[in-house]
């Protein structure tokens, strides 16, 4: 079973954590400590991370199945860490945050850090097509992909239609979901965007 | 009143870098306003903005009640942020949840989309109460006629049988039928749910197994297979008809799969189902041997992995296949990445024999060594790959080569110990090096393990003999080492290695030339810095050794030693009396000791008045006064009457029964054990009562597990000696009572009397009480021990005269010394129960009464006339018992 997946870029901050089965330390201690282990392995090293500080961590696990295994991939500035127990096999595993991977950026065509930040709800929403409760729900990319458009559309349409005179909006990538007036006028007076 | 979106928030964030948490603070601040609004854009707005700071560490757990508010929102878009805001922050305890019952069913009857929604936070939050209302549902779900939904239910009925395990016998056939489903994702969904079934309860799903083989035979979805594999893994030990079955298309699988995920599975499955034994199970595995060592080789890190990750399955069964591969799996163990090498030091730790183990703890030894200094210089391929990941300023920290954290240390210092005292030392052929090991050990590891060596250390000597004389020789360097005592106080400086230098150089002080050198040693100031329990260990050492130079003094005694005794005397009873008023009752109870018994041989030199004729001392006529000052024989007695040698495990259960003794009669009238337990009812209930306030009746059934016991051999009709009627007249009564008042009057003030305790411990125990008489255990020397033949030209430390050097091959005493009489059944039942025996007393020192009476070798109490043993007279035992709890009362305190 996968018990977490965890991505956060370079420096440790968080984009995204999605825990299925309750841990015992706080979500930030756990990533705060999987990133220290996993950005002190230069590239090239493998992709199981197997530290003895883990275990610790982790909690100990009698049984040799039962032991929480970390399988990370890092992608320029982002790892991709997926917490997994005896049941799911590493190299699938592997595989499966590849697939992940695939379709953000199919999702979000060429995706970067930046849209993961923003669009921290879609990420969550692409997950749930690829895993849910911890358990894989489709490998396939075309599927995946074929359902997270079909459920951007659905909350487009339900977006556009609670706001006919919007342009655009609802909450599919590169559009800035929930944009109220006022709220479009904070943004540009106060002239926070960095993007 | 400035409404912001998660995009306003995010930015906000980004912006105020430097002063982010009173950002947050005001953002929280506006997020409780807009949460509470009616417009249910604006709340679900709030709720995605808690979502992203509880990402960030800050607390949602207050709004849940809104979080279901937008659950409850009829547009898709709001209730996607709703069920993402539940998966997100709803635990078990999650009182709302209560509410949502209704709102689940409703969603479940919905749109598929919505469904899908659902089913995804169903699988998130679901708790038993909620799996229990909603598994009709999804039962019927799963026949649903969209295959993506027929998906999710089977992924979201998993984690409602998980909490609610009776749903399962509902579902199960159900989910037979969708591994016939039309739809492959819903097939492979099935598969995961079962993998994860089977790995709790395998004997349940058996019947499973003819469409999962059919399954396994005709897909062509290797992520299906390695589950499907996996499934097999956990049903085969429970069925052996599906080993033969499985056999072919496994070793199908094995030949041709180029995917090492799939084949690691396979040889998993292979091992666990035993298809690797026999003729043609050996061919298998040297198919998978051969196989797994090229991808130990391959570039590829994670394919080297997984190659060792299952190399280490395939050791117990075949391990000449994978010695062949012995260099390159000790290579890995050097491998840049840590997760290699713990693989590779599993691999390694299986693989050992007596003809590897030399090199291989050599080699994680060099591990511990060569790294302190690497951190100092950083590697150049290691500084290269830092600076080809983009590293922002703030992150970039001096790199720590993964060998410096001391949890990895820690593993292999474990791993070196375990390695070498695996089944009592089976593996070292020469203790002399593993000595040196162990003292190297100490020095380089520099994490907390100090303890286990001492174990080791103390053990060794004591298991083998041969061993001793350069033990001795090795914990004499170890005293003189200034640099241990100096960092004794470190963290990881294995300063227990001292307690057991002390320990050996004390016991076996007999192997050096001069030891009243050691003395000084041991009495040296800095000693005063150590931990407690050392120093006292190190005050019982110099009493040891002066006992034994003082006996050999006297032996050959001269009027010149005179000076040189009474100056020890007086060092000892200097140094020492500084310890006599130290805070750790240990060292003060010895050093008070050590000063008082001191004291008597100082008066007593005092008064020795040297007689000047040509023979003193030669003679050691009993009847004449002796030439030297018989207090020079007060203190060896006390420590080597008798050796020390190791104890078998069993030795204290196999201890006969002495003649005349019967195990059932009772020690106690029975008329008081009545009283007592009538008393102890009383006092039960008495103090029972902030408990259940039961009545007398209702405490008499809260009895303890003894009691009980005796109770039902009572109502058994097993009474061994008639009790008394329950009826009892006035006047027992009133004299039982008069009895009771007189006893808890005394013992009222008693600190140790604990009421609810049992009293009459006898009755209820006499059939231990073999076992933990300790002064019982008749202890002996072992006959026949080997003795040390050649002498060897041994450091001039060492005392020459005696004709000692190492045996070849070293004897480990690894049975440990048995009782005199012990029954011979028992001898028995001890070799076969050897290996625990090895295992657990691998830790202990060599001491008698440290031994645990093993549990499980029930003694069978014989009849007194079949007893083959005849216990010692009682004359010969006495005072033998008297010496031997001494001795073994000195050392288990030391």
């Amino acid at each position: 079973m996968i018990h977490g997946v965890l991505i956060f870029n370079t420096t440790g901050v968080p984009r995204l954590t999605k825990f299925y089965t309750p841990v015992h330390q706080s979500i930030q201690t756990l990533t705060q400590k999987l990133f220290s282990l996993v950005c002190s392995r230069p590239v090239g090293l493998c992709n199981f991370l197997d530290a003895p500080e883990l275990d610790a961590f982790l909690g100990p696990k009698n049984e040799e199945g039962d032991r929480w295994r970390v399988v990370y991939r890092s992608y320029a500035t982002l790892y991709f860490v997926f917490v997994v127990d005896g049941a799911e096999s590493e190299l699938g595993v592997l595989d499966l945050i590849q697939v992940f991977v695939e379709t953000l950026d199919r999702s979000f065509e060429n995706v970067c850090e930046l849209d993961l930040v923003f669009h921290f709800d879609e990420v969550h929403h692409i997950l749930s097509e690829i895993v849910q409760g911890g358990l894989v729900l489709e490998t396939n990319i075309d599927e995946i992909d074929e359902s997270v458009q079909n459920m951007a559309r659905l909350r487009k349409e339900s977006f556009a239609s609670a706001y006919p005179l919007s342009l655009g909006g609802g909450l599919s990538p590169r559009n800035g979901p929930l944009k109220t007036p006022l709220g479009w006028l904070t943004g540009k007076f106060t002239g926070v965007g960095t993007r | 009143m400035w409404e912001r979106t998660l995009k306003d928030l995010i930015r906000g964030l980004r912006a105020n870098k430097a002063d982010e948490s009173k950002f947050i603070a005001k953002a929280i601040e506006e997020i409780r306003h807009e949460i509470k609004t009616e417009d249910m854009e604006l709340k679900a707005g709030a709720v995605m903005k808690l979502i992203y700071l509880d990402m960030l560490g800050y607390d949602m757990s207050w709004a849940s009640f809104h979080v279901v508010e937008v659950m409850s929102s009829s547009r898709i878009h709001l209730k996607s942020v709703g069920y993402l805001g539940a998966n997100q922050s709803f635990n078990q305890d999650t009182d709302v949840l209560m509410l949502t019952t209704n709102l689940l069913k409703k969603d479940l009857m919905s749109n598929p989309a919505d469904i899908g929604i659902t089913l995804n936070g169903i699988s998130n939050i679901v708790t038993p109460d909620l799996a229990r209302d909603l598994s009709p549902e999804l039962i019927r779900m799963m026949n649903h006629s969209h295959p993506q939904i027929r998906k999710r239910t089977v992924l979201a009925l998993y984690r409602v049988i998980e909490k609610y395990p009776e749903v399962l016998q509902h579902a199960i056939s159900r989910m037979k039928e969708k591994l016939e489903d039309p739809d492959p994702g819903v097939v492979a969904a099935t598969i995961n749910v079962l993998c994860e079934l089977t790995r709790q309860n395998p004997e349940e799903y058996l019947t499973l197994a003819p469409a999962l083989f059919h399954l396994m035979t005709t897909s062509t979805n290797n992520w299906m297979l390695i589950k499907i594999i996996k499934i097999f893994g956990s049903l085969s030990p429970h069925e052996p008809r599906l080993v033969r079955k499985l056999q072919p298309p496994i070793t199908e699988l094995i030949s041709t799969t180029p995917a090492i995920s799939l084949l690691y599975e396979c040889v998993r499955t292979c091992i666990i189902g035993g298809m690797l034994q026999g003729p043609s199970g050996d061919s298998l595995a040297r198919t998978c041997v051969s196989k797994l060592a090229a991808f130990i080789e391959d570039p590829d890190q994670n394919l080297k992995y997984i190659a060792l990750l299952a190399m280490v399955k395939i050791v117990p069964t075949h391990p000449h296949l994978v010695a062949q591969y012995q260099d390159t799996i000790l290579s890995s163990v050097d491998d840049q990445d840590i997760s290699i090498r713990m693989r590779a030091l599993d691999l390694v730790s299986a693989m050992v024999d007596q003809t590897n183990l030399q090199s291989i703890v050599q080699q994680i030894l060099s591990h511990l060594v060569t790294d302190t200094t690497t951190t100092v210089h950083p590697t150049a391929a290691q500084s290269l790959t830092q600076h080809t990941i983009p590293i922002s300023p703030n992150s970039i920290k001096p790199h720590v080569p993964p060998t410096q954290s001391p949890a990895y240390r820690l593993i292999l210092a474990q791993r070196i110990l375990r390695m070498c005292s695996q089944d009592t030392y089976d593996n070292v052929t020469n203790f002399e090096w593993y000595l040196s090991v162990l003292v190297d050990l100490a020095h380089v590891a520099n994490v907390d393990v100090g303890d286990e060596i001492r174990g080791q250390l103390v053990d060794v000597v004591g298991r083998v003999r041969a061993a001793r004389r350069y033990a001795v020789k090795l914990m004499h360097t170890v005293l003189n080492d200034d640099a241990i005592l100096r960092n004794a106080h470190e963290e990881g400086s294995c300063s227990e290695v001292l307690w057991a230098a002390a320990w050996i150089c004390g016991e076996y002080c007999n192997e050096l030339a001069e030891p009243q050198k050691l003395i000084t040693l041991l009495l040296r100031d800095e000693i005063s810095h150590l931990p407690p329990d050392i120093i006292a260990v190190y005050i019982q050492a110099a009493l040891k050794v002066f006992g034994f130079w003082a006996a050999e003094v006297a032996q050959r005694w001269s009027e010149d030693d005179l000076q040189e005794v009474k100056d020890t005397v007086e060092l000892i009873s200097s140094r020492v009396s500084r310890f006599v008023a130290s805070s750790h009752i240990e060292v003060q109870e010895r050093a008070a000791n050590t000063v008082q018994l001191f004291s008597f041989i100082q008066a007593d030199l005092n008064n020795h008045r040297p007689r000047h004729d040509a023979l003193a001392g030669t003679t050691l006529d009993p009847m004449e006064e002796p030439s030297f000052p018989k207090s020079l024989f007060l203190i060896q007695p006390l420590f080597s009457s008798y050796e020390l040698n190791p104890v078998a495990q069993t030795a204290q259960a196999s201890v006969p029964v002495p003649e005349g003794l019967d195990l059932d009669a009772w020690f106690v009238s029975p008329s008081v054990v009545v009283e007592t337990k009538f008393e102890k009812d009383e006092s039960k209930t008495k103090k029972s009562k902030k408990g259940k306030g039961k009545e007398v009746n209702g405490g008499r059934k809260a009895k303890s597990g003894s009691k009980r016991r005796e109770e039902d051999e009572n109502s058994n009709g097993i009474v061994l000696t008639p009790m008394t009627a329950e009826i009892e007249t006035e006047e027992e009564k009133a004299e039982r009572e008069r009895l009771r008042a007189e006893r808890l009057e005394r013992l009222r003030d008693d600190p140790y009397y604990i009421m609810d305790k049992p009293l009459p411990q006898q009755s209820s125990t006499n059939r231990y009480v073999a076992q933990e008489d300790v002064d019982a255990i008749p202890v002996v020397k072992l006959e026949g021990m080997p003795s040390f033949t050649e002498p060897e030209p041994g450091p001039s430390a060492l005392r020459n005269e005696l004709p000692e050097g190492p045996v070849e091959p070293y004897y480990i005493d690894k049975v440990g010394e048995m009782p005199e009489g012990a029954a011979q059944p028992i001898l028995g039942t001890i070799s076969s129960s050897q290996p625990p025996t090895s295992k657990t007393s691998r830790q202990q020192t060599p001491v008698p009464s440290l031994v645990p009476p093993s549990p499980f070798p029930q003694y069978e109490v014989p009849g007194e006339d079949t007893r083959p043993s005849t216990p010692d007279p009682v004359k010969v035992t006495r005072p033998r018992k008297k010496k031997v709890k001494k001795k073994s009362e000195t050392v288990e305190a030391s």
